[in-house]
């Protein structure tokens, strides 16, 4: 019984944004990502100091491009959306007064995001076949690698990620200042650059993608050294953060609104 | 000018900007704390070491904080039809868009003050009275060097507030303005900084430094930051009247 109102909920999300275009900006997104890369796909040749092959060259350092700002800043953009479209005419108000528990319509919101994460994740990885593609076509050289290698990464960077969405979709409900979530939501990815490189990484949620990317890249170049993911102080942390932020969440959704 | 202050009293607008200045601000004190040796020996004056090794990150911030901040001035005119209401009033539109500009400005620039203050701070814990002194200190030509570099970044900075003020003045839907302005901020990372043409994007100009850059270069930088603000203004006139006629 819950199950199917909970996909029913979802239905309705989702069909408050459809009109959004939130994914052409994603696709606009994913094709600045590219086109530099494809622009200067002959820098890749270069980089067999670092003992990468220039397929994989290609690869990562468009999705290292991606992980650092795009995306991140790309799922803030997405938290406003899916607040800001309930706070117009009150919307909110309605839905709050509908039979429907507030815990249940606020991760059904979360849902939507992580799908539209899922979506940007599918979009760039799309755009890296179209672009290496190109540049192979280009520079007379095959960029393309293997769908289910490619499949994999992009899988990796998604699930990292979720720890990260959490925070936000935490933020954009629990401070009802619209500038406030969205300036700390792109206040906290800058300083990832820095995040990644401390022995506490693991505590910065917005830097999980970027990390994992890195830590990628340390693996498919040989002579380069990156930290490498430790998966027992990281799982176990990343899923408490996450769950901490959806409880966060879930108990302060829809508070301010009926104080009104 | 007075009533934009009003309105963004309660918004946090004021407490966005100076957080901003301060976590920028907090950059090169934290770097320069953790790993001080690698910045010592470099050649240069101190303030050049120092805008070299972490005005990038400070800009992004900047930047940011203006992108942010231009979605929110407009946001509070287009959320509640306050747009309407201001639209009734004696007042030119084009002078709602220019009291803005002037407003995030001046946000903009204290954020910079406190930016300054910590880089100042930095030449003179580190690069001054501090161990391992590779020249002598003189507190007034440092000084004069950072405001010179400051003020120059500030005046680079200018045509990204009007732009990313036209922007939301164009989108009604705050996330639309604020997904546009994180794509071209994006597009900034993006982009080389050290040929001339590119790096003239609006969102690309307040990375650039003045140590290091030569006098002619920094007056075209300065004259196509004047240009592509003045063309900004123009085009948010324009909107007006072309939003006039389809309304």
């Amino acid at each position: 019984m819950r199950g199917v109102r909970f996909m029913t909920l979802l239905g309705v999300e989702f069909r408050k944004i459809k009109r959004s275009r939130l994914l052409l900006l994603f696709f606009a997104a994913s094709v600045i990502l590219w086109i530099p890369s494809v622009l200067n796909a002959e820098l890749n040749f270069t980089m067999q100091a670092e003992g990468i092959s220039p397929e994989n060259s290609f690869f990562i350092q468009g999705f290292m491009g991606m992980a650092w700002f795009m995306y991140p800043a790309g799922m803030v953009v997405g938290t406003v959306l899916i607040s800001q479209t309930e706070r117009t005419n009150r919307g909110m108000l309605k839905m709050l007064s509908l039979p429907v528990g507030r815990a249940w319509l606020c991760l059904a919101k979360f849902v939507v995001l992580v799908v539209l994460s899922a979506a940007q994740v599918l979009m760039m990885t799309g755009m890296y076949y179209i672009s290496a593609a190109a540049a192979g076509r280009l520079q007379g050289y095959s960029f393309l690698l293997p769908p289910l290698f490619v499949a994999g990464e992009a899988g990796l960077l998604f699930c990292a990620s979720l720890p990260m969405l959490a925070v936000f979709w935490m933020l954009s409900v629990a401070v009802r200042t619209p500038i406030f979530s969205v300036g700390l939501g792109l206040a906290s990815i800058v300083p990832s650059v820095f995040a990644i490189n401390t022995k506490v990484w693991f505590a910065y949620p917005m830097c999980y993608p970027f990390f994992v990317i890195t830590a990628e890249y340390g693996k498919l170049a040989e002579n380069l050294d990156t930290a490498q993911v430790d998966l027992v102080p990281w799982i176990p942390v990343a899923v408490v953060i996450t769950g901490v932020c959806l409880l966060v969440a879930c108990l302060c959704f829809g508070q301010g609104e009926r104080r009104e | 000018m007075n009533v934009e202050y009003m309105k963004i009293k309660r918004s946090g607008f004021v407490p966005l900007a100076l957080g901003s200045g301060i976590l920028a601000a907090a950059f090169p004190v934290l770097n320069m704390a953790v790993r001080p040796e690698r910045y010592l020996n470099l050649p240069g004056s101190p303030v050049e070491i120092l805008m070299q090794a972490n005005w990038s990150l400070m800009a992004m911030l900047n930047v940011l904080l203006v992108v942010a901040g231009a979605c929110l001035l407009y946001h509070i005119e287009y959320a509640d039809n306050g747009m309407q209401k201001m639209e009734s009033l004696p007042v030119r539109e084009g002078s709602l868009f220019f009291g803005k500009n002037i407003l995030m400005a001046l946000m903009v620039l204290a954020a910079f003050v406190i930016e300054a203050a910590s880089l100042w701070f930095c030449a003179w814990h580190w690069f001054g009275t501090g161990a391992g002194v590779r020249m002598e200190f003189r507190g007034q030509m440092v000084l004069g060097e950072l405001g010179k570099s400051m003020g120059y970044s500030f005046l680079v900075t200018l045509p990204c507030v009007a732009v990313s003020l036209l922007l939301s003045q164009v989108c009604r839907k705050m996330w639309v303005s604020l997904g546009i302005g994180v794509i071209c901020v994006f597009t900034a990372t993006m982009l080389p900084t050290d040929r001339f043409l590119p790096s003239l994007f609006p969102y690309a100009m307040p990375f650039q430094v003045l140590p290091g850059t030569e006098p002619e270069q920094a007056a075209r930088y300065l004259w196509a930051a004047a240009v592509e603000a003045a063309l900004a203004g123009a085009a948010a006139f324009i909107m007006i009247r072309v939003r006039r006629w389809f309304a």
